[in-house]
């Protein structure tokens, strides 16, 4: 690198000023590994390249929480359903339901629209 | 060709002694050996251009790169075998041109920090100061005018070739380096005496 600053060629005939100041100009030097980062970049072999995933995960990983929560859900069912538990189970879960055996009340008054027209109230 | 088992600097050897021509169609057979002593014969001056022309800006690297890769990509773009080097300052110094017509705002950072008047005047410059302060005002120089000087100044390109380079006439970067010349000369009136003494005084 000196070599080239001292090779260089006067700009100028008869003034040799401004290339004596000129010599004073920084030469850059390449930045370390530069040439390697070049090679790096026109070699793909150089690269370790990204391998994507050939092989999909198998059927019981992908359900592998859904398996569970399922099962879980079948067997309550199938135990409420049955009965089985409901010894273990508060009466109001398990308990009857309480029958209604009053008249059902009639709020429409049709049932006593024949006794207004005999007595013909209107 | 060999093939490439080492190192640059053992490709170098292997394939120091074979013309560019040789090399270029070498690397045309995608042999990155060939290519790997094109890097070593012309990273250095490419990316000398392009810092100087990017004011050493952290780009500079990429820029120079860009000028490689696109000759690795298509070797016969070169069509004069003898004109690689200036082939390839070409390519670069065009990217830089583009980047900064993108760049409307310059990154202050990146530009040399030139030197205070004051703290010149009264103190004598050593070599990194006065380093710092003939960059800063390359740096100042119209881009044409920069490219120019580069060229032929500091990589020694004549008149011709940095005209080819450029695209121009010769007249014009005649011209460039003329007008680059008076305008160094002006930016630096001031500390142009503390410059030339110091060097004498440093030679001495």
């Amino acid at each position: 690198m000196e070599e080239d600053m001292n090779n260089r060629p006067p700009m100028t005939d008869g003034d040799d000023g401004i290339d004596r100041v000129l010599a004073l100009a920084t030469v850059p030097e390449l930045p370390p590994g530069a040439i390697e980062r070049l090679m790096a970049r026109i070699e793909p072999g150089n690269v370790v390249q990204f391998q994507p995933r050939l092989k999909t995960r198998s059927v019981i990983f992908r359900y592998a929480a859904a398996l569970p929560l399922a099962a879980s859900l079948a067997l309550g069912i199938y135990l409420g359903a049955k009965g089985t538990l409901d010894f273990a189970l508060p009466a109001a879960v398990t308990g009857e339901i309480a029958s209604n055996d009053d008249t059902p009340d009639d709020f429409s008054g049709v049932s006593e629209a024949e006794q207004y027209a005999e007595d013909n109230l209107s | 060709m060999t093939s490439r088992t080492g190192n640059s600097e053992s490709i170098a050897t292997d394939l120091g002694a074979s013309g560019d021509a040789e090399l270029l169609l070498a690397s045309a057979r995608r042999e990155p050996a060939a290519f790997a002593e094109l890097v070593n014969r012309y990273y250095r001056p490419v990316y000398r251009v392009v810092w100087r022309m990017t004011s050493g800006h952290a780009d500079s690297e990429d820029i120079a790169q860009e000028a490689f890769v696109k000759l690795w990509r298509d070797p016969h773009q070169v069509r004069e075998a003898a004109a690689l080097k200036g082939w390839l300052m070409k390519v670069a110094s065009n990217a830089v041109i583009d980047r900064s017509r993108k760049r409307v705002h310059a990154d202050l950072d990146a530009v040399p920090e030139i030197a205070d008047q004051a703290a010149v005047a009264s103190a004598p410059l050593d070599r990194k100061q006065a380093a710092k302060l003939v960059d800063g005002r390359i740096a100042a120089l119209p881009e044409r005018q920069r490219l120019a000087l580069s060229l032929v100044y500091f990589e020694g390109l004549s008149n011709i070739e940095a005209a080819a380079v450029m695209e121009t006439t010769i007249e014009a970067v005649e011209s460039l380096l003329g007008r680059a010349r008076r305008s160094l000369r002006a930016s630096l009136a001031s500390e142009w005496r503390d410059l030339l003494d110091g060097l004498s005084s440093a030679g001495s």
